[in-house]
């Protein structure tokens, strides 16, 4: 597998160029950073290119950047999973719907009438039709107001697909062996990628720990899908060992979805074995636009650059520890 | 057994790695597209004025394998047309197969398809390639033969836009400079308007799409000449071409097609309905550049700097070769200093002197002249070459223009060097 993914995720989709090749910020184009000559990681489209031509259409129909769909819904609580963990079950177009089939699809949220800075991203748990189905922990300022006060509403905005690095390994592999670890909220993201590992004839072993949600949520679908489930009452305490016997059977794979301790603690396993595969992990960096602009999902990577996490795919080892 | 890895399979590639081969070297050649050649495929002329002295020259230096094969694949031999006389076409649709095949007679491993997009080094030193796709290449020296194009975005940057040529981008991925991946500094040519970069020279129509006078007349005399029409005379589009040397009134007022199994249209570019106009070329297609309408190739945006010996300055196991190192233009001029950069490498793991071509000689007064010239901010809009514009008339001054064989295998062989390239270093 290359093992070199560094990429935007947006390139080759109706998000790009971004608001970013406007102002010469382009996190891939050399010409679009202000560089004078052409110096790219070539994704088979030239975005300079794409540009050029968006900019014709522009002038001719003043339309401004395409920015992302928004959608007014209303959603019902389709099973409250711990004190303040939510799943949501929402209906949207079909065209909202469509793009988010892809592993690592997410949507920011918000309540109707709240200011746009209350948007925060959440994972995509499945789609099925034009059903929507995400994970909430309603903990903070903003997600604690989707479930407030009776609240049923609420606006969709979409679609972002960065939430998992890694991402092309994901699709890439077939016929391979995958260690699956999920703790806590991260179930919810576990679930679509161990789906398409599956529809690529892969062989899956689940770690499950129930983390601070307290509760394992995905074992009735994991099993249905034909995975191996493991689980355990606490990571560090048991599943680590787990997964270190795990290692020992040459996996290709492994996929981390939790919080970033976890997958810390995964890497130091990793090394302590001598193992060195591909490790897809979920992106659980802070985000507020999703595009690049707000800055706030900004990460120190090897070799002293910074990437935006909301679109960058990126090795999640060449992220800097903070 | 010493490996030398040559980055470019166009001329100046095929050269160095030959050259490198002959050396003694155990020789791998990449190349980003499906074949060999580069713009070699869609160009064809040589030995036309000072370009015959210096293949003569390489072939007394016992580098001349290319130009024989050049020779033998010739579709036709001293023609002229403005401004050049005794040119040589090789049948550009037919010559590729037969350099691979003399490559791989020499034992030279050639990777197609094979893009590098980076380099590992340690020191000055690289050690490692990285393929596209991650694959990791190691080798005691180098050689950049990658052109100076880079992509497509450079095209639309300094020209009209990509416009389909035979370096195929779009499928094959951009070019990669192995110099600009080690970090060292290139320098970048410019338009006579200071503008940077330059336009490849001419264009290729498709010479079944012509009449059949036309087509009859490149096929027996090689060369077409059509007068222009008034309106179509545009004397300005002559700066911006990257081939100086058929930047003359003659073709500004002329339509000049040469016979190279293509038919070989002496202008970057010309919209097909003006091209259409013209009598005789009322069907006209082009070949090469797809959309020769608009544009072409936009060349010199990433020259390596580099010595007499074309090692690249900054590194120690890197040579250059073609127009990584230079601002030059044409086979020959490729070819040339491929062989030079070939050798070098070789010599740089034996650890024994370079070689730099004597002043003596029309080819090291070429390299030594280019790289003084292009010191100067004005040196950097001029394009160089055997076959005309500053170097010709410097060629002509100093004597070291010939057509006499003899004499110019006497001068390579009183400067020391014949058949430099053919003794085995290693």
């Amino acid at each position: 597998m290359d093992r070199n993914i560094s990429q935007c995720i947006d390139i080759n989709s109706k998000y790009c160029p971004c608001l970013l090749a406007e102002t010469n910020q382009c996190t891939f184009c050399s010409h679009l950073k202000g560089e004078a000559t052409c110096n790219c990681n070539w994704a088979g489209v030239c975005i300079l290119y794409e540009k050029h031509w968006q900019y014709k259409k522009i002038q001719q129909s003043e339309e401004s950047i395409a920015t992302r769909m928004e959608e007014e819904v209303s959603f019902t609580v389709k099973e409250q999973i711990s004190d303040n963990t939510y799943r949501l079950e929402m209906q949207v177009s079909n065209t909202f719907a469509e793009p988010l089939m892809k592993i690592g699809s997410f949507v920011f949220l918000k309540r109707p009438n709240d200011p746009a800075f209350f948007y925060f991203p959440v994972n995509i748990m499945s789609v099925q039709g034009n059903m929507l189905d995400v994970v909430i922990e309603a903990i903070g300022p903003k997600s604690i107001r989707i479930i407030a006060e009776n609240n049923d509403k609420l606006v969709v905005r979409g679609p972002y697909w960065n939430g998992v690095l890694g991402q092309p390994w994901i699709d890439n592999l077939t016929y391979g062996k995958i260690i699956l670890v999920a703790g806590g909220i991260g179930q919810a993201p576990a679930l679509p990628l161990a789906v398409n590992l599956k529809k690529n004839n892969n062989q899956i072993t689940a770690v499950l720990a129930p983390g601070k949600v307290g509760k394992i949520f995905i074992k009735e679908q994991l099993t249905e899908l034909g995975v191996a489930v493991h689980i355990v009452p606490s990571l560090r305490k048991n599943g680590i060992s787990m997964l270190k016997e795990g290692l020992y059977q040459k996996p290709d794979l492994v996929v981390s979805a939790g919080p970033d301790n976890q997958h810390y603690a995964i890497i130091r396993t990793m090394q302590a074995a001598g193992v060195n595969i591909p490790m897809v992990a979920t992106n659980n960096a802070t985000m507020c636009c999703g595009e690049g602009i707000c800055g706030s999902c900004i990460k120190k990577v090897q070799g002293n650059t910074e990437i935006r996490l909301c679109k960058q795919q990126i090795d999640f080892l060449k992220i800097v520890e903070d | 057994m010493l490996k030398v890895v040559v980055v470019g399979g166009g001329w100046a590639g095929c050269a160095a790695a030959l050259s490198a081969s002959k050396a003694g070297a155990q020789v791998l050649l990449l190349e980003r597209t499906d074949s060999l050649l580069g713009t070699g495929l869609v160009g064809g002329i040589f030995r036309n004025n000072g370009r015959h002295t210096a293949a003569e020259e390489a072939i007394a230096m016992g580098g001349g394998d290319i130009f024989v094969a050049m020779d033998a694949n010739a579709r036709h031999k001293g023609i002229s047309f403005p401004g050049h006389n005794h040119a040589s076409t090789y049948d550009v649709t037919t010559m590729e197969p037969l350099v691979k095949k003399i490559l791989q007679n020499y034992g030279i491993e050639i990777k197609t398809n094979t893009r590098v997009v980076d380099v590992l080094k340690h020191g000055k030193r690289i050690h490692t390639l990285i393929i596209d796709g991650g694959i990791e290449i190691k080798g005691d020296v180098f050689v950049d033969a990658t052109g100076t194009a880079g992509s497509m975005g450079n095209c639309l940057t300094y020209g009209n836009g990509c416009a389909m040529c035979v370096m195929r981008c779009p499928s094959f991925g951009p070019r990669v400079s192995v110099t600009a991946k080690a970090e060292i500094k290139e320098l970048m040519g410019r338009k006579s308007d200071g503008s940077f970069g330059a336009m490849s020279g001419s264009c290729k129509l498709c010479k079944e799409s012509l009449s059949i006078e036309i087509k009859d007349s490149l096929d027996r005399d090689g060369v077409v000449v059509l007068p222009l029409p008034e309106r179509l005379q545009k004397s300005s589009s002559l700066g911006k071409k990257a081939c100086t040397q058929y930047a003359l009134n003659e073709y500004a007022v002329n339509l000049v097609l040469l016979d190279t199994g293509h038919a070989k249209l002496m202008t970057p570019y010309f919209p097909l309905e003006d091209l259409r106009s013209i009598p005789g070329l009322e069907k006209a297609r082009y070949e090469d550049p797809y959309a020769g309408s608009m544009g072409n190739s936009i060349r010199y945006l990433g020259i390596a700097p580099c010595t007499n010996s074309l090692k690249v300055e900054g590194l120690d196991n890197l040579f250059c070769c073609g127009e990584k190192s230079a601002i030059l233009v044409g086979h020959t001029e490729a070819v040339v200093t491929g062989l030079l950069a070939g050798n070098n490498a070789v010599r740089h793991c034996l650890d024994m002197k370079y070689l730099e071509l004597p002043t003596s000689i029309a080819s090291g007064d070429f390299i030594a002249f280019v790289h003084e010239q292009m010191k100067l901010e004005a040196g950097l809009s001029i394009r160089y070459t055997f076959s005309g514009s500053v170097y010709f008339e410097r060629m002509k001054t100093l004597s070291l223009y010939s057509m006499n064989r003899t004499e110019i295998h006497n001068r390579v062989a009183q400067a020391g060097f014949k058949d430099i390239y053919s003794v085995c270093l290693v």
